[in-house]
């Protein structure tokens, strides 16, 4: 086994450390990954795991929820080891402020300096990013523009939560936590990989162009001429007071060759609409309805164990808005079982990242 | 002046991907995502200075 997975809901930091170190003793890791719950003091918990695993790099964030071993939990910590065989070599980078493109030049300065490879030139076949962002930054959509910028390399990953509090996320890495800022992490792995971007929503017949925005606050003033809030009531066929109802069935997106980047309404604020990420004037954006969350994504993990010809570990990115609905359905446990057989661990993020910042979807990475 | 958003999203992709029409698919969502849709320009548009200028950042990464 190239990639092993480990799950405690013990309840100090010590004993989830304790715990998770058993469950992976005398497996041979160069790399672990973790998300934690906000139930483990932040402030303790990068430097008792480094301190656990001294001889690999080990980072990770906090959660809105964990997935792992084939369960959807809250109040946990999941943990993911991979073998110098699975992960030839990696490079984690931390920025304290995910806006300063700066900085983020300078740890791609440093990826380049380390693996000998100009970040334009890296072959995103051999190389792949995981970002872990600050939740509550707003700044994901900026951040994935300047990566996507600068490499073809694929960043994959997730918004830290802090268990639906909305107050302060946190980064681990390297035994020291960060209350801001961004992980980035580039690994050469050692097996073969893919992606799963999965939401389940299917585009009504129903534009909405986005003709005002303020976009550095996530607003839409007007879509189609009119005022965002009416416009949207419009769409979805109901008056404005009862429209916010509708935010988590009938989200908008961009669709990109019959695929949804999903935007999630947040708010109205008068007639004006917030949004959980960016949305530009000119985007042309289609009324989304949601679909099945469990056969969705189902199909999605059937794919990429096809096109990897097998599947033995997926690190998940699941939005809380799907967790969310998942609840209120009562389908957790079915869709937790969909990891069962595969080394799983996952988080529910505050946002999603692959190719740019999105919403309302799981975006995974798939090892064969 | 118009077309000069046509001929720099072109010579971007064509940078970028090096004829991988997998890169060529990630690279024009990108550009979606950054509020220019490819498919929305020809040779007859405007020459946007907004478009223009985030198109320029872009290529200044290819150097």
């Amino acid at each position: 086994m190239k990639i092993k997975t480990a799950l405690s809901t013990k309840e100090t930091v010590e004993e989830m450390a304790s715990d998770i170190a058993g469950q992976l003793e005398f497996f041979d890791a160069e790399m672990v990954l973790f998300f934690a719950s906000t139930k483990y003091e932040p402030e303790k918990v990068s430097k008792k795991m480094q301190d656990t695993f001294p001889m690999s790099r080990v980072f990770g964030c906090t959660t809105a929820g964990e997935i792992g071993c084939g369960k959807m939990l809250d109040g946990s910590a999941v943990a993911m080891a991979f073998t110098g065989e699975a992960i030839k070599d990696a490079k984690i980078e931390v920025v304290e402020d995910p806006r300063d493109e700066t900085a983020i030049r300078a740890a791609f300065a440093s990826f380049e300096s380390y693996f000998k490879v100009p970040m334009a030139e890296m072959d995103p076949s051999k190389y792949v990013g995981i970002i872990l962002v600050d939740g509550l930054s707003g700044a994901e959509e900026g951040l994935m523009e300047t990566i996507g910028d600068m490499t073809n390399v694929t960043f994959i990953g997730g918004s830290a939560g802090d268990d639906l509090k909305f107050t302060t996320t946190h980064l681990f890495a390297n035994g020291k936590t960060y209350s801001k800022g961004v992980i980035l992490a580039l690994l050469q792995p050692g097996v073969d990989f893919t992606f799963i971007k999965t939401q389940s929503f299917q585009s009504l017949d129903k534009t909405l162009e986005v003709t005002k925005a303020d976009e550095e606050k996530r607003e839409v003033i007007e879509f189609n001429g009119k005022p965002a809030a009416v416009a949207y009531a419009e769409a979805v066929g109901t008056t404005v007071e009862e429209a916010p109802k509708f935010f988590m069935h009938n989200p908008i997106g961009l669709v990109i060759e019959d695929e949804p980047y999903v935007r999630s309404p947040q708010q109205f604020k008068g007639n004006d609409m917030v949004f959980y990420c960016g949305v530009m004037e000119g985007m042309e954006l289609s009324l989304l309805e949601s679909t099945d969350i469990i056969g969705d994504t189902k199909q999605a993990i059937d794919q990429a164990r096809q096109e990897l010809g097998g599947l033995s570990a997926l690190i998940n990115f699941n939005c809380i808005l799907r967790t969310l609905e998942l609840k209120q359905k009562d389908l957790t446990r079915q869709y937790g079982e969909l990891f069962s057989g595969i080394q799983t661990i996952g988080f529910s993020t505050y946002g999603e990242q692959y190719i740019g910042h999105i919403n309302q979807t799981a975006t995974m990475l798939a090892f064969k | 002046m118009a077309g000069k958003i046509r001929q720099m999203i072109d010579s971007i992709i064509n940078q970028r991907a090096k004829d991988n029409p997998m890169l060529e698919r990630v690279i024009k969502t990108k550009l979606i995502l950054k509020g220019i849709n490819p498919a929305k320009f020809n040779a007859q548009s405007d020459d946007d200075p907004v478009v223009i200028g985030k198109l320029e950042k872009m290529m200044r990464e290819l150097k």
